[in-house]
């Protein structure tokens, strides 16, 4: 019953908090000094906008309005202000409207008619002129601040590859996107989210290659968001997940151009969101979370093995040390003779059961990556991992934990840095837990009801539509060339079935390099 | 309204569900540290009629040692041996738990011994805890002892950390029988209702005790009633097609030197015919060998050289073969071979009229060995080495 007041309370503080804005819904007035009282009630205490007040050619009365440090006023000097200011007699028989317009030498201008559409303008720092005796005004795209400089991505690294990473300004992010892609196939659909913030949000795509239904989706699921503000791409992707409360990430976040032209490529849908280098890519699947951009950079031999070997050390970060409790409380006639005996051995002197030892070892490490990732720069991380073997070592020779243990979380810890995307490597360590309580007290059996409840959520889990575990479940054999391996380029002749079925192909076959082929 | 109601419901069921998991706790967890490892069991017969059993249990302390502190050094002998006794295996066993403070663990256990007075009672009713119990394995080696299992288990060997071990890798290295729980009991069950274990052995020398794996100890209806030595072992191992690794040391005609020949693999095949009411056994041995060691001046290179001893080893691998059916059928009249199981498979109407009979038919059963050796190499010298061309002898 309280969930259901709860409810019902939400709903009308929408409502109430939506309709001061039809107020404000006024068309622009005739009279110069009316717009003004109002754009300066709008702007009441805002020191940062500018009211600039000056005569057209000395006649008419005119009104600059601008954000202080979000527009280039030196163009608005040079190309606004002086051909307005000196305007001659002849130009004076014009309407003002018109005049403004032949005079301004600016590329990108736009009639506004409301106070609401003065204030967007203003906001994304683009000038605004009002004159007398005119009820439409001109916004001037002349917007300027400062951001950061393209960078190469600090979370992504690779050792081949582009180094440049998306950066907080949209235009700069969507104008590299336009770069690797020159088709105006690409469409780049923008939208505003947040009721205060109003952060510009675009969604990208290759038209012919992503499904329709999908980029509908995407527009409904972003369109559906009320919020006071946006402040990083994260925020948007809880709102859009099809499953909110499963650990893993349903969206790929991505700060890299190269990643998300692929994934547009491939028929899939990205979200640019101003004010954050990181964009969403959707929909993705558990494969394409393993997957490393540089795996398609790589020699093919090489990245199949770096695949392998990613498969193998996720399957150890999630389960070695359960399987080490498991092990050595229930199943000791499993491990090899010699082995359980230096085990047995180093463990005479240990204090805690096993299950102890490992949270201990497990949490302590958890503990020190994230203090490592707090301190400042990178370099924090690697003094976080010797001062963790630091620990361990000093741990061992006091006789608090085992030596085994500290190699069993050592290497889970190495597992789970091997896996590319932090988000997924995030959600792996954290299932450890509940995985080495149920090691724990049921042993093998629990890790493998464990097993079977995470393979069971993977395969109900879907990202926008699409099986979280394809092309595993449901089977696809073709697309074994690149998840199980990672066949040669000429040999990627699809797309992935379920974003790209629109356009199947997206190259010509037979292009395998060959001495025949040269003589043609 | 419902939906709310739902989710609460799904709340509930997966707690529900997720709760008894943990409720249970941890009932049957034991720490490596509470439990003590048994790596080889000895099982005696004592003068009251009762079972003596022998564990060797490790004690971590002064094996591993590395990882631990200070007292790794004053941990004291690798493993010790502790005696139980009772009217069967398991009640010696609780027996023997009231002198060890750690919880007895048997799934480490690599050697059964078995003592000469339990083996001439009887060892197939003892077997039964080794099936039936949970934590032994199955793939423990057996061994016959000939005298006290339980000293067998007390000799600290040089090389290895137990006995057991020492025990199980001389089992491994196949110069005897290698004989498994699992291979006992299948025996035990078969129908020639005789068994062959392995004899261990304590060999006394001035560098201190060893083990030895030496000869067969044999089984007839469940008792012993003899022991082989190591040449008709080998023998044994020829006709049940265990051979593995064997080495023919032979003097070839008309010359003061020898030849070493080492075995590379064979095949024996047991071929039962029934003639007029006649049983007869052939025996079948394929097998290849290489040259290791020439004393002699022949030219290993020659093939009527080759062909000769190919021959001398013919015979000298019949004549073992022979050595060991007078002993074994004519001798103990107990079916080790598998003569039996050979004669059912393929005769199975005949062997039901005379299975009853089998004590009295097997050792009359006429047995044909074929041999057929092929030396494959000279190894790695041709001719003799250190003799002048010229002086090879040809023939």
């Amino acid at each position: 019953m309280i969930w259901r007041n709860r409810r019902k309370k939400g709903k009308t503080g929408k409502q109430k908090a939506l309709k001061p804005s039809k107020q404000e819904q006024d068309t622009l007035f005739k009279h110069i000094t009316e717009n003004e009282d109002q754009l300066r009630m709008i702007y009441q205490d805002c020191s940062d906008v500018i009211f600039h007040a000056f005569t057209i050619g000395g006649n008419h009365q005119a009104l600059l309005l601008y954000i202080d440090g979000l527009s280039n006023t030196e163009e608005i000097d040079d190309s606004v202000l002086s051909p307005l200011m000196t305007a001659t007699e002849s130009d004076q028989e014009q309407q003002v409207d018109t005049l403004i317009k032949n005079k301004v030498a600016v590329t990108d201008t736009k009639e506004v008619h409301t106070f609401s559409d003065c204030v967007q303008a203003i906001s994304a720092g683009k000038p605004v002129i009002l004159a007398d005796k005119s009820s439409t005004g001109l916004s001037l795209g002349l917007s300027k601040w400062e951001k950061r400089a393209v960078e190469s991505p600090e979370a992504e690294k690779v050792v081949r590859g582009p180094r440049e990473g998306f950066v907080e300004t949209l235009s700069v992010n969507t104008s590299m996107l336009r770069r690797r892609i020159r088709s105006p196939k690409l469409k780049i659909q923008s939208i505003e989210v947040g009721r205060y913030t109003k952060t510009s949000v675009m969604i990208t795509y290759v038209e012919g290659l992503a499904d329709n239904t999908l980029i509908e989706e995407v527009t409904t699921r972003l369109n559906r968001i009320d919020i006071d503000g946006v402040l990083e791409s994260g925020v948007i992707e809880e709102f859009i997940e099809d499953d909110p409360y499963s650990p893993f990430p349903q969206v790929l976040a991505t700060e890299r151009p190269d990643i998300v032209t692929s994934s547009l490529l491939e028929g899939r849908v990205t979200i640019l969101v101003d004010g954050t280098p990181f964009s969403l890519v959707v929909p993705i699947t558990l494969y394409s979370l393993l997957q490393s951009n540089e795996d398609y950079y790589r020699r093919f031999l090489m990245s199949t093995a770096t695949r392998w070997l990613r498969y193998l050390f996720l399957v150890i970060a999630l389960l070695l040390p359960s399987l080490y409790v498991a092990l050595l409380t229930y199943h000791q006639e499993m491990i090899p003779t010699s082995l359980l005996i230096s085990m047995a051995a180093s463990r005479e002197q240990v204090p805690f059961p096993a299950l102890v030892e490992v949270l201990l070892m497990e949490v302590t490490f958890e503990a020190l990556r994230e203090a490592g990732v707090r301190l400042p720069k990178q370099v924090g991380s690697a003094v976080s991992i010797v001062g963790a073997l630091v620990i361990g070592e000093a741990a061992v020779s006091a006789g608090i934990v085992s030596a085994p243990m500290v190699i069993v979380v050592a290497i889970t810890g190495i597992a789970s840095f091997t896996i590319p995307r932090y988000s997924t490597a995030f959600a792996i360590r954290m299932l450890r837990f509940p995985m080495i309580l149920l090691a724990a007290t049921l042993g093998l059996l629990g890790i493998m009801l464990g097993v079977i409840t995470i393979i069971v959520h993977l395969a109900t889990l879907r990202s926008f539509g699409v099986p979280y575990l394809s092309p595993m479940a449901p089977m696809h054999f073709y697309e074994m060339k690149d998840t199980m391996i990672r066949a040669p380029w000429w040999k990627l002749n699809k797309r992935p079935r379920l974003t790209g079925k629109y356009n199947k192909y997206r190259q010509s076959s037979g292009q395998k390099p060959d001495p025949i082929r040269g003589e043609e | 309204m419902k939906l709310l109601q739902n989710k609460g419901k799904q709340l509930l069921t997966i707690t529900l569900c997720v709760i008894p998991i943990f409720l249970s706790g941890c009932w049957d967890r034991s720490e490596v540290n509470d439990l003590a490892l048994i790596v080889g069991m000895g099982l005696d017969r004592t003068d009251e009629g009762d079972i003596e059993l022998s564990a060797q249990i490790v004690n971590p302390k002064a094996m591993g040692g590395q990882g631990s502190s200070e007292n790794s050094q004053s941990g004291g002998q690798p493993v010790t041996v502790k005696t139980g006794t009772g009217k069967t295996i398991f009640d010696a066993r609780s027996k023997l738990q009231e002198k060890v403070s750690r919880r007895l663990f048997e799934g480490h256990n690599r050697i059964v011994v078995i003592g000469k007075a339990l083996a001439e009672r009887g060892i197939r009713q003892h077997i039964d805890f080794f099936a039936r119990f949970p934590n032994p394995r199955l793939r423990a080696n057996v061994f016959f002892a000939d005298g006290k299992a339980s000293e067998i288990l007390k000799i600290m060997p040089n090389f290895e950390q137990d006995s057991a071990e020492v025990a199980r890798e001389l089992a491994e290295l196949r110069i005897g029988m290698k004989v498994t729980t699992k291979d006992l009991l299948q025996q035990l069950a078969s129908e020639s209702g005789a068994t062959a274990l392995p004899r261990i052995l304590v060999d006394k020398s001035d560098s201190g005790e060893e083990l030895r794996v030496n000869g067969t100890a044999v089984f007839k209806h469940n008792q012993l009633i003899g022991q082989i030595d190591d040449a008709l072992t080998r023998g044994l191992l020829w006709v049940t097609d265990e051979i593995e690794t064997a080495s023919v040391t032979l003097q070839p005609k008309d010359a003061k030197d020898y030849i070493s020949f080492k075995l590379l693999r064979s095949s024996t095949e047991l071929i039962p015919t029934i003639k007029n009411g006649k049983w007869k056994m052939t025996i079948t041995i394929t097998s290849e060998d290489d040259v290791v060691e020439n004393e002699t001046k022949l030219d290993m290179m020659d093939p009527k050289i080759i062909d000769k001893l190919q021959k001398q080893l013919n015979k000298r691998i019949r004549k073992r073969i022979k050595m060991v059916l007078d002993d074994v059928q004519e001798g103990m009249e107990a079916d080790v071979f598998g003569f039996a199981d050979a004669f059912h498979r393929k005769y199975p109407k005949q062997w039901k009229k005379a299975e009853d009979k089998w004590d009295e038919t097997f050792p009359e059963i006429e047995v044909a060995i074929k041999s057929d050796v092929k030396i494959r190499r000279p190894g790695r010298s041709g001719g003799p080495q250190g003799v002048p061309q010229d002086k090879e002898a040809t023939e």
